[in-house]
């Protein structure tokens, strides 16, 4: 029941989980709002000090210039009472600031890793077969994307509350003395947000294609760095350089016009700002000179009030420069969460064309020790609206070794992705040692011995890259590793690298050539001494005959007491002993495409 | 540090006249905000005293240069906006194409990975700041808290010491946040984010291997791990930058209780104007937000160093690099009748390798001849082709190009006599017909057609609907293995070199695809001689003659 309950809770995480990728959760927000308050507050703590400081200055002036003669003595301790108040709200203000201002980062902080856990779930949960996004552009997206909402969550977010609070607040402590003041502000205040809406229009279309120009450019840069070596030999490296400086060059002018657009709107903020300011000293001034008798709620304008107003003013300002000033974090953040939505769905397509099962159950851990047998059973597969399967029988018994042969595209990888559970049947199922391949995914991907058409190494050192095959690494020696490397034809080369075993792999197996490769991952399959299968996809293309004459030794020797399934159409591996199926034969939908 | 001062500097002599004007009209608003609220105060003050006493006050100075601040500080930011900007893009261009030239000269380029070029294009983003975010704001503070100095040295010596008292408080922030920069999260979060890329590149290309080998959620929990450490290190920088930023304004506030007490006193022993007293008042409110300009900057600078420094590295190699080069200038007079190609007893050992992949190896080629070079993976082919391109310099022995040594030829030369067809072409993300002409910029449409032709290429192009000016690569046309090679051929084919240099041209197509390949090819080769790195039965039959190279797996054997 419980289990029941949590799954269909995931269910719906799912389901609204693409749309609400990069979205703070109910707690977030709240945190958030709660630190955008704490700020708004500590602003509207500056109307405590600004009455207290218009308060001493008041006084000292009615002291010198009306002749409320207070005793000094008397008047510098009010003074510095009046200081240390200050600089208590001050300790307040600065408390308050700092809890909100920590309260929104750690909350950003927080969103940032749910959202990057939410996106790698959603890349575990698609099948390995199923399209995905380049790995490049996956990498970014979980690394620069997810972080552009940092600043977005943390900057811009708490504004909202300050801009809602503390203007208000402002204007009610101006209106309570001068309703001519608080005009001013209501009229400066609000035609802000009309006059940068209407500048930052243009500027937010302007600065997206920009930003798109600087992905391009940055995008151009890498592209003619990696290609350099062919650059270098078609005599086209100076030419580049031009060209670079050229598109470097159109960039720095397209940027700063629409940074022009984009300073020109936080200009307008600026004027409005400086001239509420300016037009409050000016009222301000006039009423105390007399000149002025319009603006108040009855009596004159004392000169407290006066400077109080005046110091009011710049702060009615300030959180709408704090906000023009995080716009940037919005934009970047908003168009961050756009990409990131865009590709958790195009993961989630791929996930649903093959959902991989989940939880193997009860399976015998030695089910997969010995040679198993191997059925489909009535199988029909689908990739998209193409039927590469109608009805497939095939049964192979424990200890058979099988060559699966057939044009390329005919559809041998397929098999043997069903039989991993990368593919799942539409119809009939797939039965390996007696047991449903799709009920025991898990404990056979880890217990098979597998070799891909396009084997793949990881970053790190060739040493860990083998370990990979084995569940228990330190109970692994090197002399196991060298064993399975000499079967695989593939310990010389490992020999002569810099380093050996510890030699650092880079990215796309880089430092090995395509050979290399494939021999390495079947000494990585070779790890796995004690799988009763072994799955082989055409490991002899692309080598040169004597590699490949290594690795069908190895191949030979692989083979030997488990049961083994090798897709290929080469005819010094079809010589072996064993049975050959022709795929092409059973695939009854399959059409020749054009091959190249 | 010392790598962000030295691109202070390096900004400075690129464009000194933009570097200060930018930081000099970002004097003004500063200046201007300041003025603003002193000369506000001090209005109204003076306003309310002759608004008592019923005496006359010139309004109309104060409260026209009130208007004239607000519209000074106004311009003034826009102005210093646009200059200051300006003046960094102008640098970074600059800079990006000096990296570039960096990366063109140097030798580096083959170890660099894609992943860690990416880095580079950030750490040239992340350099923007330094300008903006430190050297501005920094000078800026110096100037206006001097002139400030002044100003209060000129009233008063109590106001004076007060104030710099404060102003020595802000320089101590300042210095904290240098002196405790927090270096070690910044190299922790550098390393992080990296990490965090390699591993998600990982775990989108690989799928099925690491299904099997390793499985994905253990692949995903190793980015989730790095994406926790980047989080746990960026949390310590924050929160460092958080409480320089709290205690920035506690100062200032601090100090605008301390400039009421002094301006008050002062003002009550009547040896200043009360007017100006509350103006003083006011330029405290003014300061602090001026001080707090600095802190981004400061705060982030680990960072910021960390991205200098990677930047700086590069263009330091790069002099190293230009130096080597020139030191090899040696003209040779051209033989006649010596060979096309000609390796004289070259020996070469990569840098790290143990032993010499290329020993004592001399061979030569006459013009027009077909030489297969065969041998084991591993033996030293590619090397060959390599240090026939002079993509590698050989540590001892000579090869000659018509009989000039290659280290000594004029780069433009040798990129005319000799054309590579290699394993791995590199067609870039451009147009089919930017990719073809990278051969020859001078190619008309019609070249490029019967480039196209006789790659057999012409008619998969000819049904895109955008023909030569087809997109390659990520979000735009997709070839297939084959076709790739295809078109890596048409681009030779634009070339009249004397020397082809095909590196496993047809290895990884099928066998048809592989003979049509090759037939093409030596239909089109016409008198040029070929240097053929080769295993396959098929391209050593198309040769003149094989050449076998000793050493390789077999012969390295060892009990």
């Amino acid at each position: 029941m419980k289990r029941k309950e949590r799954s269909e809770i995931a269910l719906e995480g799912e389901t609204k989980g693409i749309e609400a990728i990069g979205l703070p959760q109910a707690a977030e927000r709240k945190s958030l709002r709660d630190a955008g308050v704490r700020l708004a507050l500590s602003d509207l703590l500056w109307i405590a000090q600004a009455g207290l400081v218009a308060f001493v200055l008041g006084t000292i002036l009615d002291q010198l210039h009306v002749g409320e003669a207070i005793q000094a003595a008397d008047l510098s301790g009010f003074v510095l009472m009046c200081a240390v108040a200050i600089a208590g709200v001050a300790c307040l203000r600065s408390w308050l600031q700092f809890s909100g201002l920590n309260e929104a980062r750690r909350t950003a902080i927080l969103i940032r890793q749910r959202t990057r856990k939410e996106l790698l779930g959603a890349a575990t949960q698609s099948s390995p077969v199923a399209s995905f996004p380049s790995s490049g552009a996956f990498a970014a997206h979980v690394s620069e994307q997810v972080d552009l909402l940092g600043p977005y969550y943390s900057n811009f977010h708490p504004q909202f509350a300050r801009l809602k609070l503390v203007p208000i607040g402002i204007l009610i402590a101006t209106l309570c003395y001068s309703w001519m003041a608080g005009l001013i502000l209501i009229i400066c205040g609000p035609l802000i947000p009309v006059f940068m809406a209407l500048i930052g229009m243009r500027a937010k279309a302007a600065s997206e294609r920009q930003q798109e120009e600087l992905t391009r450019l940055s995008g151009l840069l890498l592209d003619r760095v990696r290609g350099l070596e062919t650059l270098t030999l078609f005599g086209a490296v100076g030419r580049t350089k031009a060209d670079v400086a050229e598109a470097g060059e159109r960039f720095r002018t397209g940027t700063m016009r629409v940074l022009k657009i984009a300073f020109l709107s936080s200009t307008v903020l600026e004027l409005f700002s400086a001239l509420g300011i300016a037009f409050s000293a000016v009222y301000v001034g006039f009423s105390l000179l007399g000149d002025l008798q319009i603006g108040t709620w009855g009596a004159p304008l004392g000169y407290t009030s006066g400077l109080f107003i005046l110091l009011l003013a710049p702060e009615f300002f300030a959180p709408l420069r704090a906000y023009a000033a995080a716009y940037h974090d919005r934009a970047a953040g908003l168009a961050a969460r756009e990409k990131l939505t865009a590709l958790s769905r195009k993961i989630d397509n791929g996930a649903s064309e093959a959902p991989v099962p989940v939880g193997d159950g009860a399976v015998d851990q030695f089910w997969l020790a010995r040679p198993v047998s191997v059925c489909f059973q009535n199988v029909t597969v689908s990739l998209g609206e193409r039927a590469v399967f109608e009805g497939l029988d095939i049964s192979i018994e424990p200890g058979e070794t099988v060559f699966l042969e057939g044009p390329s595209g005919s559809g041998k990888t397929t098999l043997l992705d069903c039989l991993l559970g990368f593919h799942r049947p539409c119809e009939g199922k797939v039965v390996i040692g007696e047991m449903d391949a799709s009920a025991c995914v898990q404990t056979l991907r880890q217990g098979v011995m597998w070799l891909g058409q396009a084997p793949r190494l990881f970053h790190g050192s060739v040493k860990a890259n083998l370990l990979r095959a084995v569940q228990d690494p330190d109970q692994t020696s090197d002399d196991a590793l060298w064993v399975a490397l000499r079967l695989a034809g593939a310990a010389d080369l490992v020999r002569r690298l810099p380093h050996g075993l510890s030699t650092q792999i880079g990215e796309d197996g880089f430092g090995l050539s395509v050979g290399e490769i494939r021999r390495v991952a079947l000494a990585r399959a070779a790890l796995r001494q004690g799988a009763g299968l072994f799955l082989a996809d055409e490991p002899t293309a692309g080598l040169d005959e004597e590699t490949a004459g290594d690795v069908i030794e190895g191949l030979k020797s692989l083979s030997a007491n488990r049961t083994a399934i090798i897709a290929t159409h080469d005819p010094r591996l079809l010589a072996l002993p064993g049975r050959r199926i022709d795929v092409g034969q059973l695939s009854g939908a399959f059409r020749k495409e054009a091959v190249s | 540090m010392k790598a962000i001062l030295q691109t202070i500097l390096s900004q400075h002599r690129h464009d000194p006249l933009y570097f200060w004007l930018g930081i000099l009209v970002a004097i003004v608003p500063a200046a201007a905000g300041i003025l603003l609220l002193g000369v506000s105060g001090w209005f109204i003050t003076a306003a309310a005293i002759a608004g008592l006493a019923g005496t006359f006050l010139n309004i109309f100075a104060p409260s026209a240069i009130i208007r004239g601040l607000a519209i000074g500080r106004t311009a003034g930011r826009y102005g210093e906006r646009v200059l200051t900007h300006e003046a960094t893009f102008r640098f970074l261009t600059k800079l990006r194409n000096n990296l570039f030239g960096a990366f063109a000269n140097g030798n580096a380029v083959r170890s660099r990975t894609g992943l860690v070029l990416n880095r580079f294009t950030r750490d040239i983003a992340a350099l923007d700041t330094i300008y903006l975010r430190l050297a501005v704001p920094l000078v800026l503070v110096t100037v206006v808290s001097l002139c400030l100095l002044v100003v209060w040295g000129l009233v008063s010596a109590a106001v004076l010491s007060v104030g710099a008292i404060f102003l020595g408080l802000w320089l101590a922030i300042a210095l904290t946040a240098v002196r405790n920069a927090d270096r070690k999260n910044a190299r922790r979060a550098d390393a992080a984010a990296d990490a965090m890329v390699l591993r998600a590149a990982d775990l989108a290309a690989g799928r099925r291997d690491l299904a099997i080998y390793g499985g994905l959620e253990q692949a995903a929990s190793a980015v989730t791990g790095a994406g926790e450490r980047l989080n746990s290190a960026e949390d310590g920088l924050q929160q460092r930058s958080l409480r320089l930023v709290s205690l920035s304004s506690l100062t200032g506030q601090i100090f605008l209780a301390a400039m009421l007490v002094v301006c008050a006193l002062v003002a009550l022993s009547g040896d200043m104007s009360v007017s100006l007293a509350v103006g003083l008042v006011l330029v405290a409110i003014a300061v602090p937000e001026l001080m707090a300009q600095i802190l981004p900057g400061l705060s982030n600078l680990p960072r910021t160093a960390l991205s200098a420094r990677r930047t700086r590295s590069i263009l330091d190699k790069d002099v190293s690099a230009r130096s080597d080069v020139s030191s090899h200038r040696v003209e040779e007079a051209l033989a006649a009748n010596a060979p096309v190609l000609r390796f004289a007893d070259v020996s070469f050992r990569y840098p790290g390798a143990e032993r010499k992949v290329i020993d004592h190896l001399s061979f030569k080629m006459t013009a027009g001849e077909v030489l297969a070079i065969a041998g084991r993976s591993g033996c030293g082919k590619s090397t060959v082709a390599a240090l026939a391109a002079r993509l590698r310099l050989p540590d001892a022995g000579k090869v000659t190009l018509n009989g000039m040594d290659l280290s000594a030829m004029p780069e433009a030369d040798l990129r005319q006599s000799v054309t590579v067809i290699s394993q791995r072409p590199y067609l870039f993300n451009d147009t089919v017909a930017a990719n073809l002409r990278i051969a020859n910029p001078a190619a008309g449409e019609e070249q490029l057609w019967t480039a196209l032709e006789q790659a057999r290429l012409a008619q998969r192009l000819a049904s895109s609907p955008d023909g030569l000016q087809t997109v390659l690569g990520e979000g735009g046309l997709g070839l297939s293995g084959g076709e790739q090679r295809r078109l890596a051929l048409a681009r030779a084919f634009l070339t009249q070199p004397d020397v082809f240099i095909l590196d496993e041209m047809t290895e990884g197509l099928d066998a048809e695809t592989a003979a049509d390949v090759l037939a093409r090819f030596m239909d089109f080769r016409g008198a040029s001689a070929v240097l053929m790195i080769a295993h396959k039965q098929l391209e050593l039959q198309s040769a003149d003659r094989v050449f076998q190279l000793p050493g390789g797996a077999t012969a390295q054997k060892t009990p």
